[in-house]
């Protein structure tokens, strides 16, 4: 009942702020511009670390000798290969700006490195193409989890509804 | 640098799709996961693993093909406007991955916790179903180990030759075992007289007796290895061991008392000999170092007493002198002779003669030599005996000296009776010299094989008498022991060795 009231207090606050006709918030910080792309930077980081952890945890289970933990440590290490990739290019086209993309139509695009680092804009190119590691984890996931399922046996009812 | 949109575009497209169709396939994986096992929280654990990953995947690339679609169909401002959402989306699908992540390591503990309680739990169960299942049977086994038991452990209490006793803790018996029954005479309770009504305290000869033992066992729990005497119901007092220990039996009401009593009666007679044969044999080693320094001094006395004497008219004054100093030095020369006899330093002369000739001998001589009017010599001579392994002279010189000591003790009436026969266990000839004197006190029977003890008047023995016996017995290998009471007589007990069988009669 308590958990009730609270929600219902909350939901109305909520539903009042959004439809007040909005006025500088000069009592409260500003959260524009560049600070988006410093939180999903730092998520991202947070993604990777989490992920370092599970294959540390599993490795130290003895879990990777199973074979369905062990595609899933697999996923974990793509998934940190991603978030590498990911971290890169948001880095070099929305942090520093250090390269920028022209559409020349006709399918075709212009790479523009600053200072003429040609090479860092075939990185940025290279790193465009980030879900050729976010799918491999993801295959690499369901191996795993069907490899799980082969491993636990398909689940009984007796008379009484007792496994 | 130039390049072609085409792979970024393919990649990002057909890379959405199947991000989209794998998140779909591992989520319903995890959900057939979780229902086959729906009480496994590692499964429960990844099934929320998927769920984040499935949002984020949707989320991601539910963006990144509306992104290429609001492109393709020249829509910018759209994807504009979506853009800033899609993306808050996936940084909050991340953080979410992320965090369910973290508790990996605190569910896998939990889960070995779980695993564990569970085999824990049906171990218990298996026993307890196998328990409910051969309980019957285990009870049966169980009873026929515990009767093998109680019959292996009554019969040590039936069989044990020393006493086991079991008494409550103020001495009132509550078992005993049949060695101790016939140690200290009481009767079952279907013997006769019941044991409840019966004291181990009236049975231990000092008033103080159970009081130090009932300390001992209040202070430490246990009695170990005390000595005591017990008065048995004839009144005989017999040396025991004891050793016991406080037990609260289960089955029975209030604490008992468990008691070993030992019977060590001859053994203690036994050390009393030893420590007597001990005795006798270091004074003996001391008077034979005394005889042979005073024997030659005594030697050249008399010899010059005598040489003296030639000289001397025998009326004079002077002759008589010397006489008496040769009497007076002969007498000591002779205690010195029964000290070195005593002391056996010379070996007897051993020859196989019959006992009976001897004894016949020395009735005659100590018939010739004494007034035995009202006492009585009998003889009581077993026949077939073998002939002795012995010296003559000396085991005369023995029986002259047990018949004197007879004579005296019986004084003017009585009866000396001289007995022989073979000791069965020792194959020996057993010369048995017994009076019906006045016996020798309790407190002399230890003594009278001490050189110089005597109970004679002063003048009347040396007290060497026994002591030579003494000596010369034990000179051929044999034993002397006495018995006597007091008022009824004694009786000196020879044992001598028997000739070897070859030799015959």
């Amino acid at each position: 009942m308590k958990l009730n009231r609270i929600l219902f207090v909350f939901s109305a606050w909520m539903a009042l702020w959004l439809l007040t006709p909005s006025a500088p918030a000069l009592a409260t910080q500003g959260h524009a511009g560049i600070e988006g792309v410093w939180v999903h930077q730092f998520a991202h980081m947070f993604f990777l670390f989490s992920m370092l952890l599970l294959i540390y945890w599993l490795r130290q289970a003895g879990l990777v000798k199973r074979p369905g933990w062990r595609f899933i440590q697999y996923a974990a290490l793509f998934f940190i290969l991603w978030n590498l990739d990911a971290i890169l290019v948001h880095f070099l086209d929305e942090q520093v700006r250090a390269v920028s993309v022209n559409h020349l139509g006709n399918w075709k695009i212009q790479v523009t490195a600053v200072d003429g680092y040609d090479w860092l804009a075939t990185v940025y190119y290279l790193t465009k193409l980030d879900h050729l590691l976010c799918v491999p984890a993801m295959i690499f996931l369901m191996m795993g989890l069907r490899h799980m399922l082969k491993e636990v046996p398909p689940a009984t009812t007796d008379k009484g509804g007792r496994r | 640098m130039t390049a072609s949109l085409i792979p970024i575009w393919s990649v990002d497209v057909v890379g959405s799709i199947l991000m989209i169709v794998f998140a779909f396939v591992s989520y319903g994986m995890s959900l057939r996961l979780k229902k086959r096992d729906p009480n496994n929280i590692i499964l429960t654990y990844l099934l929320w693993v998927c769920l984040a990953l499935f949002v984020f995947a949707i989320s991601r690339s539910a963006g990144h093909l509306l992104k290429q679609i609001f492109l393709l169909i020249d829509r910018r401002d759209l994807w504009t406007a979506i853009q800033p959402f899609s993306g808050a989306v996936n940084t909050f699908t991340f953080i979410v991955v992320a965090s369910v992540t973290l508790f990996f390591e605190r569910t896998w503990v939990i889960y070995g916790t779980i695993l564990k309680d569970r085999q824990a739990l049906q171990n218990a169960h298996e026993e307890l179903l196998y328990l409910n299942q051969n309980l019957e049977q285990l009870v049966e086994k169980r009873t026929e180990a515990l009767v093998i038991s109680e019959q292996k452990y009554r019969r040590i209490f039936e069989v044990s030759k020393d006493m086991i006793l079991v008494t409550r803790r103020d001495g009132r018996i509550v078992n005993i075992n049949p060695a101790g029954r016939n140690m200290i005479d009481v009767q079952s309770a279907s013997g006769g007289e019941a044991l409840d009504h019966q004291y181990f305290r009236d049975f231990l000869s000092g008033s103080g007796d159970w009081g130090a033992i009932s300390r001992h066992i209040e202070n430490r729990g246990f009695i170990s290895s005390e000595e005591f005497d017990l008065v048995l119901k004839n009144g005989v007092r017999r040396r025991v061991l004891l050793s016991g220990s406080l037990a609260k039996s289960p089955s029975e009401d209030g604490e008992t008392i468990h008691f070993l009593i030992k019977d060590i009666e001859q053994r203690r007679l036994m050390q009393k000999q030893m420590a007597q044969a001990d005795t006798l044999a270091s004074i003996g080693e001391l008077s034979s170092g005394i005889a042979h320094e005073i024997n030659n001094p005594l030697g050249i006395i008399l010899g010059y007493t005598q040489l003296l004497l030639r000289s001397e008219d025998a009326e004079s004054d002077r002759f008589n002198d010397l006489k008496t100093i040769e009497k007076h030095v002969q007498s000591c020369k002779a205690i010195v002779e029964d000290l070195l006899n005593f002391a056996r330093t010379s070996s007897p002369q051993k020859e196989n003669l019959d006992i009976h000739g001897i004894i016949e001998d020395v009735i005659g001589f100590v018939r010739h030599h004494s007034n035995l009017e009202n006492i009585d010599i009998n003889t009581d001579f077993a026949p077939r005996l073998p002939l002795a392994r012995i010296d003559e002279k000396k085991i005369k010189q023995v029986l002259i000296n047990l018949l004197m000591n007879a004579i005296h003790a019986v004084e003017r009436e009585g009866t000396i009776t001289l007995a022989t026969g073979i000791n069965a266990a020792t194959g020996r000839i057993a010369v048995e010299v017994s009076d019906t004197g006045h016996g020798i006190a309790k407190e002399n029977l230890s003594r009278i094989f001490d050189p110089f003890f005597t109970t004679k008047p002063t003048g009347e023995g040396t007290g060497l008498g026994l002591s030579v016996s003494y000596g010369i017995i034990k000179g051929h290998g044999g034993n002397i022991s006495v018995k006597s009471e007091p008022g009824q007589g004694a009786a000196f007990t020879l044992t001598l060795p028997v000739s070897p069988p070859h030799s015959g009669r």
